[in-house]
């Protein structure tokens, strides 16, 4: 009886071991989530061809994504990483290495932090996503409208970036870095351009459109309207209802994926297009005002390493020849 | 929308089965989950089975049972991304040790308790007069543990293995969570892509995966321990007036 349950022990170890092995031989060749994908055709070998890829699981068959990147640049990277929507497995493995570029937002933190390099994108791939004001027509009064816009003028997604390592690394309080961003603008100064209006801000439920949120807030307060807050309110469906019933009035918006909102046949990706095209989208009832140059968009970032290794400034340089 | 029509036809597609260019097959994706599962099983009977053993025989230090038993109540993915952010900086470089590493710490610590706790209580359940006859006859204490309470504890040590298998199995998908492979790269590609047969289609994967080895462990387990404790004995053995009511009494008091 015992020698037959060593036997036993000692066949299902030795298949286990066997099992082990196969699995990582497998792994090794082919990189358990990661897929190889080199059919670019090409006789010589292209820098993105040595580099491996990471970004959010769905980049793998999204229209922008690598079917996009290979049909607007002709770009095909040697690997395909499955991870986050620029978290912190994207973010740390492009800082560890584990891979070489990564989709993440422009207005990331890390990019400032840990000196990535934004590859430009000429070709528009990415759509436009510039910051501006979704307001309720009747309170958008020309008061208003001058406050907001003269937001707008001066935001630049630089400005986003800091606003962002403000309240998401620093944890400082959102209103608090409103504030200090519109003074460091010279837009804190109080005025009567908005007395009279009562308004209702918005935003949705990230840190970044929660700050800009408190921006419109505090320059509204300060022109002499009466403004309330409703911070948070969670996803596009939730509070563009909201904004056409009258229980908010006035949100941060993005350009790109709000025009993509209203009209989901939108083809438009510079963000003059996007602009004019979302102009004409807008549903009656609401308008748009004057957008700002800040964008929050996906971006494919690399290291600095990298950028000064191959000489990369726009996506379109991974295409070369290494 | 989800149709059952649509996780059968995905399923039954050759194409998903085989690798491709840019996506990886089920049958590399399941020997993916295997290996990544099996290393943690192999880990957790490592360090489960002989602790198991020794607090058992002992007597002592059986709280170190309960403190592994409370590592069940840690949230595996929470506890993934930690070890990621502490561990992958140390990582540089190509490769998937970087996510390998953490992953299977959790499902070490997801397959450890279960062992551990039934190989203790296992040792420690076995009959005392068992263990006194054995001493009895000469048999030093290594012995009584290897020839006595080993055997006697088989079946719940199996159990236990059973269970810390099916566990690691079906949270074995998380892997794909930090960019490995195993069937729960369809589970979230399938998800973030909104392609609901793929993710259907690889849940149902795990779960038929977990189903199978635990049968293969069932079957493990049938040869493995002594009849003398499972009582399952063959009826062409015994005396043939001994047949009808006793052995079908005998197996059901055993059972």
């Amino acid at each position: 009886m015992r020698i037959k349950f060593v036997a036993v022990v000692a066949g299902a170890t030795a298949l286990a071991a066997v099992l082990a092995g196969c699995g990582k031989s497998g792994s090794s060749s082919g990189g358990g989530g990661s897929s190889s994908a080199s059919g670019s055709g090409g006789s010589s070998a292209t820098i993105a061809s040595k580099l491996v890829l990471g970004g959010p699981p769905e980049f793998k068959t999204r229209v922008d994504g690598i079917p996009g990147l290979q049909k607007t640049y002709n770009v095909t990277f040697g690997n395909f990483k499955a991870l986050d929507a620029g978290g912190p497995l994207t973010i740390g493995a492009l800082k560890n290495g584990q891979i070489d570029a990564g989709d993440i937002f422009t207005t990331d933190p890390s990019i400032k932090a840990d000196n990535f390099v934004v590859l430009q994108d000429p070709k528009n791939l990415y759509t436009a996503q510039n910051v501006l004001p979704l307001i309720n027509k009747t309170k958008a009064t020309d008061g208003v409208s001058k406050t907001l816009n003269a937001i707008s003028a001066k935001l630049t997604t630089d400005d986003l970036v800091q606003l962002n390592v403000d309240v998401v690394s620093n944890k400082q309080d959102p209103d608090t870095v409103a504030k200090q961003w519109l003074s460091s603008k010279g837009l804190g100064t109080t005025g009567t351009d908005a007395a009279g209006t009562t308004l209702t801000v918005g935003s949705a439920n990230f840190q970044e459109n929660v700050v800009l949120a408190e921006i419109y807030a505090e320059a509204l307060k300060a022109e002499g309207a009466t403004v309330n807050t409703k911070l948070n309110i969670g996803s596009r469906e939730t509070y563009i209802p909201g904004l056409q019933d009258g229980s908010i009035d006035l949100i941060p918006e993005y350009s790109g994926v709000l025009l993509q909102y209203f009209d989901k046949t939108a083809t438009a990706e510079t963000s003059d297009d996007v602009y004019s095209a979302l102009q004409k989208a807008v549903p009656s009832g609401l308008t748009v005002l004057q957008q700002s140059q800040a964008q929050d968009k996906d971006a494919i970032v690399v290291t600095k390493n990298t950028a000064d290794k191959y000489h990369l400034v726009s996506i379109a340089d991974l295409a070369k020849s290494a | 929308m989800i149709s059952f029509s649509g996780v059968i036809t995905w399923l039954n597609d050759p194409g998903n089965w085989r690798d491709r260019v840019g996506q990886e097959g089920i049958f590399t994706q399941l020997l993916n989950h295997l290996q990544y599962s099996v290393v943690a099983i192999l880990i957790a009977l490592a360090i489960g089975l002989p602790l198991g053993l020794l607090i058992g025989h002992s007597g002592r230090a059986t709280f170190i049972v309960s403190a592994v038993n409370a590592l069940r109540a840690l949230p595996t993915v929470g506890l993934l991304i930690l070890f990621y952010v502490i561990i992958g900086p140390h990582i540089h470089g190509k490769g998937d040790a970087a996510f390998l590493i953490p992953t299977e710490i959790v499902l070490v610590l997801l397959a450890t308790p279960p062992i551990l706790a039934n190989t203790y209580a296992g040792v420690q359940n076995v009959e005392p007069a068992a263990r006194d006859a054995a001493a009895g006859m000469g048999m030093t204490s290594t012995q009584v543990l290897f020839r006595v309470e080993l055997p006697n504890a088989l079946p719940l040590i199996f159990s236990g293995l059973r269970s810390a298998a099916l566990q690691v199995i079906a949270t074995a998908t998380i892997a794909a969570y930090v960019g490995l492979g195993g069937l729960g790269r369809f589970v979230y590609d399938g998800l973030a892509s909104r392609d609901f047969p793929q993710m259907t289609g690889g849940a149902i994967l795990v779960a038929i995966l977990a189903l199978v080895v635990d049968l293969l462990l069932a079957l493990g387990q049938r040869y493995a321990v002594s009849r003398g404790v499972s009582g399952r004995f063959s009826k062409r053995a015994l005396p043939a007036d001994s047949r009808s009511g006793e052995v079908v009494q005998l197996e059901v008091a055993s059972a």
